[in-house]
């Protein structure tokens, strides 16, 4: 281990090892116990324990990272991993404030998840395994985070897949969660091998994996434009899969099999967020590549509104939840398309943290409804549950882009990024987006918790403490974190700045009026629809009723995939298989087998055994040679 | 180099065979003694191979641990000249690694093999007899003990899957373990005659009357000889590393033998064929190599994604592990025919990887046929709630598979793309492909066979009785997968000892082809 450099760094790479020694502290500790203890659940709080402290040690040091990178800006270390003959393949980390403030999102997100999931779990039959995995996503996700080469990045990348696969597939005796694990696991893994040829396409053109390395050397010039383009675009297409942009994002809904807890942590707050870390972290070569940034603003305009719409007719509570999960990584990359990575960045931790609040709340709402999902048969639970109710509200106002919560602040900034980069058609469109997703929230906030409540919920109650303290202590933060967009001090110039001291904070009021219009044109209008039901959603789906089929059918893309898999892939597989069985297995090597047979069958013929035979035989080839002698002499 | 060390070779190839013999004239009725003396005799082979790998001197490189013993000693005959055959040993960079390779798969081999009841003490002779085989092929420096040992491995294969394997049955397809073993057997001495003619036809070229490969390989053959020969080399040593088209045998063969057979069979024997191409082919013909280089590649590719297509089509557990093994032996060829450092350098890395992988897989399948009768994936649901250990060990065997990071798979799959993108980036990006690929067949797998829920009608129907209460692995199996699985653990994780060994002897070899071109 090479040390040039600052207490700061040394505990950042202490951060995402506490968590790996926790996780396999657990499953140990776990196997030994399972050994001694028939009765497991004595133990059972040992493993939340273990998993929990790791995570706060994390959370603790990142203090200190966060206080060496405003002081001293940051660095790298590495160490040798390999060393293949004149090849060195290095392991290192690189912290900088963008990577600090993701640092910070996870750590933090993780501990209240972790927390709250001690009540959530309770009584799980593997239970400790859930903590385990926990663990393990944190190293990794920490890592990924804090990586300062692409291949320990690619390393971590699919660690965290793994831990998202194990964490869908945590309830694995159901069947639609197996299902679902395989097929997040599989849409992610097509955009891996991409990631991975991209990566391997700049490891030849620069000859290193080390990110800044390769910014120096695309910069002067030093990577044909060719293969830069193309590695660019492969990475983009992993970040995709990773993010669940369209059209890989048909994972990420299904990926809601998992407990409540998991999505609000992977599939809502860090993992999917991991595409788009990826592209900010990479933006000075995303630069250098004009044509890839369109790509990457048309992709996330697109993922932003055609996951918006689904996010409107979903009645599966998680659902909606993820599709705006999806619709907001659209946002997120859109905004790199324009090039404005400090307000995606701005956007990822905001919709983090509030997503994740919504997540955690609607696992508080199911727990104490049985697991009911269905939003349609839920209604009034503000009475049964106050505080998840006032979370939850504030949770989705400020998704919705209410002033003053923080997604008010990160959405103006999001649009702001896009007008300066002159993009008006997409502003437009993206307006429209903002009114889809004011309205979505809208819906999914009033329609289980306000209005009467059915009689089958009247026993429902509020969660125990352990489960709405993380609440109320991420409504806090939804609320308020917003404000650091502003420049708060003489020292503090704003978000935009402290990221990129090239940018200055700035207002453009009339688009700020105009997005809060919109977001309370959306909410009014949600609020006629759902609960004064003065405007009928019926007759608003008669408009256009195949098109609101189509959307209800997820625009028929997981069937389409679906079929891809069974009529192409397996069936192509099927065909290679039995090629091999029928053509090469029993024409060419059976066959070839049989036609030896077959000749010597033949050939037996001439073994008769009758001396007179063999004499004649032996005559006639005397004779053939004889004369073959008498021609060659000749 | 003390006389321990010099002898280390000799002792590791002795004991097994020595072990064969003793067991001959052991009673047959003391099972007991015939399973515990065969599983101490493998300890002790797998500590000292892992002892020859961790003694092995990376800054010194060259042949290690080296001795000989004359055989054949002709003094005045013109042809077969002084000291013409010797029992010569000795363990380079290459070596190394598929020593302690084999130690491991005989060691836990033999602890897979404890619940045969079925006649253990032939067993168990024909087994050692194999692995001294094996020992004896990686470790000699002569070719034609090294010929000698290969044959000497191959021969108790036949009547290992004729007598203690299991025949296929679905009603369309049928498939006897005879006809595995019957297939298997022609398939491998076709192989060994095209190698013992190009063994022959190099002593006769060189004129040197000796077979030492040190000795042959400072013969610079000229360039037709090296065209001609080493096409039949990579043939040869090629059908047993499941070169495509020749590969059918080894799915045939896997399937059908038992349990330890499969895992010596596609864990060590295939890699004897690799390692034949590099020690034979590349190492004495190199300019023959450098020529053939391209069709060997194009080969590997086609063995990548055909056999990871056709392990998408396959019905039975143990099929899709053979035609995954084709697949990864895909990436050791092409891994060999980059003909650069890190390309060799992973080739080497993913036949140990690979060996300790499909050994485990092995182990774990083995163990839901013992308990289950069956291997069919349509009929096995959910059982992991039957079966934990079997289906964590199975899950982290496929992780390595699809090529995870953090576990062997990885780390030699990176070097092997890391090699191709050097100069066939198109066959690099093929490489990657078919790792998606792998991805799709071994989550589906998982999917079906281990996850979802449990029908205990069919399960209780199809459970032998025997393992109703307890159905998961036992203490046995259980030490038998965690060491192959802490291995791949040690593998993904700490690359760097295991790199620097291979790289001394994969430095060597192509510096030797560098030297003669």
């Amino acid at each position: 281990m090479e040390s040039n450099n600052t207490l700061g760094l040394h505990a950042a790479w202490i951060i995402p090892s506490i968590s790996a020694v926790a996780f396999l502290i657990i499953v140990v500790s776990m196997r030994i116990a399972g050994y001694f203890y028939s009765d497991r659940t004595k133990l059972a709080l040992l493993a939340p324990i273990v998993s929990i402290t790791a995570i706060l040690a994390g959370f603790i040091l990142f203090w200190l990272v966060l206080l060496d990178v405003l002081n001293f800006g940051g660095g790298s270390i590495s160490m040798n991993w390999l060393v293949v003959g004149l090849t060195e393949i290095r392991w290192g980390i690189f912290v900088d404030k963008v990577s600090v403030a993701m640092l910070g999102l996870v750590t933090f997100i993780s501990l209240l998840v972790q927390v709250y999931s001690i009540g959530y779990m309770k009584g799980d039959k593997h239970f400790e395994w859930y903590f385990a995995i926990h663990a393990l996503f944190a190293a990794a996700m920490l890592t990924l985070i804090l990586a300062d080469n692409l291949l320990f990045l690619y390393f971590a990348w699919e660690l965290v897949g793994l831990g998202s696969y194990l964490l869908i597939g945590f309830w694995w005796e159901k069947r639609s969660a197996a299902e679902a694990a395989k097929k997040a696991f599989i849409t992610t893994r097509i955009g891996d091998v991409c990631l991975l040829i991209g990566i391997i396409l700049l490891f030849k053109a620069t000859g290193t994996f080390n990110i800044s390395t390769i910014f120096h050397i695309a910069e002067s010039g030093g990577i044909s434009d060719a293969i830069l383009n193309s590695s660019i675009l492969l990475i983009f297409i992993g970040a995709m899969g990773k993010s669940a942009q369209f059209p890989f994002h048909v994972w990420l809904p299904d990926a809601m099999e998992g407990p409540t807890p998991v999505s609000a942590l992977i599939h809502a707050a860090t993992m999917v967020a991991a595409g788009v870390y990826l592209v900010a972290r990479m933006m000075p070569i995303f630069e250098l590549a004009p044509e890839i940034m369109l790509i990457v603003m048309i992709i996330g305009l697109i993922t932003f509104i055609f996951a918006g719409s689904m996010a409107l007719v979903m009645s599966d509570i998680k659902r909606v939840l993820a599709y705006s999960t999806i619709s907001h990584l659209g946002l997120m990359m859109l905004c790199l398309g324009t090039g404005g990575v400090a307000a995606a960045i701005f956007h990822l931790i905001v919709h983090g943290i509030a997503k994740a609040l919504l997540f955690l709340g609607a696992g508080s709402v199911m727990h104490s409804i049985d697991n009911e999902t269905n939003i349609w048969k839920m209604g009034g639970l503000r009475h049964r549950m106050p505080i998840t109710a006032i979370t939850f509200f504030i949770g989705a106002a400020s998704l919705a882009g209410l002033p003053p919560l923080a997604g008010f602040f990160s959405k103006d900034e999001l649009l702001l990024s896009i007008l300066h980069d002159g993009q008006y058609v997409v502003l437009a469109i993206t307006l429209l987006g903002v009114f889809l997703s004011a309205l979505y929230m809208a819906r999914v906030a009033i329609v289980p918790f306000l209005g009467s409540t059915p009689k089958h919920l009247e026993q429902s109650h509020e969660s125990s403490s352990i489960m709405w303290v993380p609440l109320v202590i991420l409504a806090i933060l939804s609320a308020g974190i917003g404000f650091l967009i502003l420049p708060l001090s003489s020292t503090y110039p704003g978000w935009a700045e402290f990221i990129d001291p090239s940018h200055h904070f700035e207002l453009e009021p009339w688009l700020m009026i105009l997005s809060i219009i919109l977001a309370l044109a959306a909410l009014i209008f949600g609020w006629s629809v759902y609960l004064r039901k003065s405007v009928s959603a019926k007759q608003i789906i008669e408009f256009a009723p195949s098109f609101y089929k189509t959307i209800l059918n997820k625009y028929y893309i997981d069937d389409l995939y679906q079929w891809i898999i069974d009529k192409c892939v397996l069936a192509f597989g099927n065909l290679v298989a039995l090629f091999d069985r029928v053509v090469i297995n029993d024409k060419a090597v059976d066959g070839s087998a049989i036609s030896v047979y077959m000749s010597a069958l033949k050939t037996r013929v001439l073994q008769t055994g009758y001396l007179f035979t063999y004499g004649a035989a032996m005559m006639l080839g005397a004779c053939g040679l004889a004369i073959l002698w008498w021609i060659l002499l000749d | 180099m003390n006389t321990f060390e010099s002898w280390l070779l000799l002792i590791i190839i002795m004991i097994p065979l020595i072990g064969a013999a003793v067991f001959i004239f052991m009673p047959k009725d003391r099972e007991e003694m015939i399973q515990w003396s065969a599983t101490i005799l493998g300890l002790i082979t797998m500590v000292l191979s892992i002892y020859c790998f961790a003694a092995y001197n990376h800054n010194d490189g060259g042949f290690q641990f080296a001795n000989s013993w004359i055989w054949l000693d002709l003094p005045s005959n013109p042809i077969i000249g002084q000291q013409a055959i010797q029992l010569n040993l000795g363990i380079d960079g290459i070596s190394a690694p598929m020593i302690m390779l084999t130690g491991i798969v005989m060691f836990t081999g033999v602890l897979a093999s404890r619940s045969i009841s079925d006649r253990p003490k032939e067993f168990f002779v024909l087994f050692f007899l194999l692995i001294s085989g094996v020992f004896g092929v990686f470790a000699s420096l002569d070719l034609f003990f090294l010929f000698f040992f290969y044959e000497l491995s191959v021969l108790p294969m036949y009547l290992l899957i004729g007598i203690w394997g299991s025949s296929t049955d679905f009603k369309t397809f049928i498939r006897t373990k005879e006809y595995g073993a019957m297939k298997l057997m022609l398939y491998l001495v076709a192989g060994s005659v095209l190698i013992w003619i190009s063994i022959l036809a190099i002593f006769a070229e060189s004129g040197l009357g000796t077979f030492l490969i040190p000795a042959l390989s400072e013969i610079d053959f000229n360039t037709t000889f090296q065209l001609i020969i080493f096409p039949l080399v990579a043939l040869g040593f090629g059908i047993l590393a499941g070169l495509w088209p020749f590969h059918t045998w080894s799915p045939d063969g896997h399937v059908a033998a038992p349990t330890a057979v499969s895992m010596v069979h596609a864990g060590v024997l295939m890699k004897l064929g690799a390692y034949g191409i590099i020690r034979v082919g590349m190492f004495l013909l190199p300019e023959g190599a450098e020529q053939w280089a391209p069709v060997l590649l194009g080969l590997g590719t086609v063995n990548v994604i055909y056999g990871a297509l056709s392990a998408l089509g396959q019905r039975d557990l143990k099929y899709v592990i053979g035609y995954s093994s084709v697949s990864h032996m895909g990436y050791v060829l092409m891994g060999i025919a980059t003909l650069n450092v890190i390309g060799l350098s992973g080739a080497v890395l993913q036949m140990f990887s690979h060996g300790i992988m499909t050994a485990l897989f092995f182990v774990v399948v083995g163990v839901i046929y013992e308990r289950t009768h069956t291997r069919d994936i349509g009929v096995l649901e959910g059982i992991a709630k039957k079966m934990g250990w079997v289906a964590v060990l199975f899950v982290i065997a496929g992780l390595t598979s699809l090529g995870l990071p953090g576990l062997s798979g990885f780390v030699a799959e990176l070097l092997v793309f890391i090699g191709l993108f050097q100069t066939y980036p198109i066959l690099g990006m093929l490489g990657i492909i078919g790792a998606g690929i792998t991805a799709i067949y071994i989550l589906r797998l998982v999917a079906k066979v281990f996850f979802g829920k449990l029908n205990e009608d069919i399960w209780n129907n199809m459970v032998d009785s025997k393992f109703s209460k307890q159905a998961d692995s036992n203490y046995w199996e259980r030490v038998s997968s965690v060491v192959l699985a802490i291995t791949i653990l040690v593998v993904g994780l700490f690359p760097f000892p295991f790199i620097k060994v291979i790289d001394t002897g994969v430095t060597e070899i192509l510096a030797a082809m560098a030297g003669s071109l």
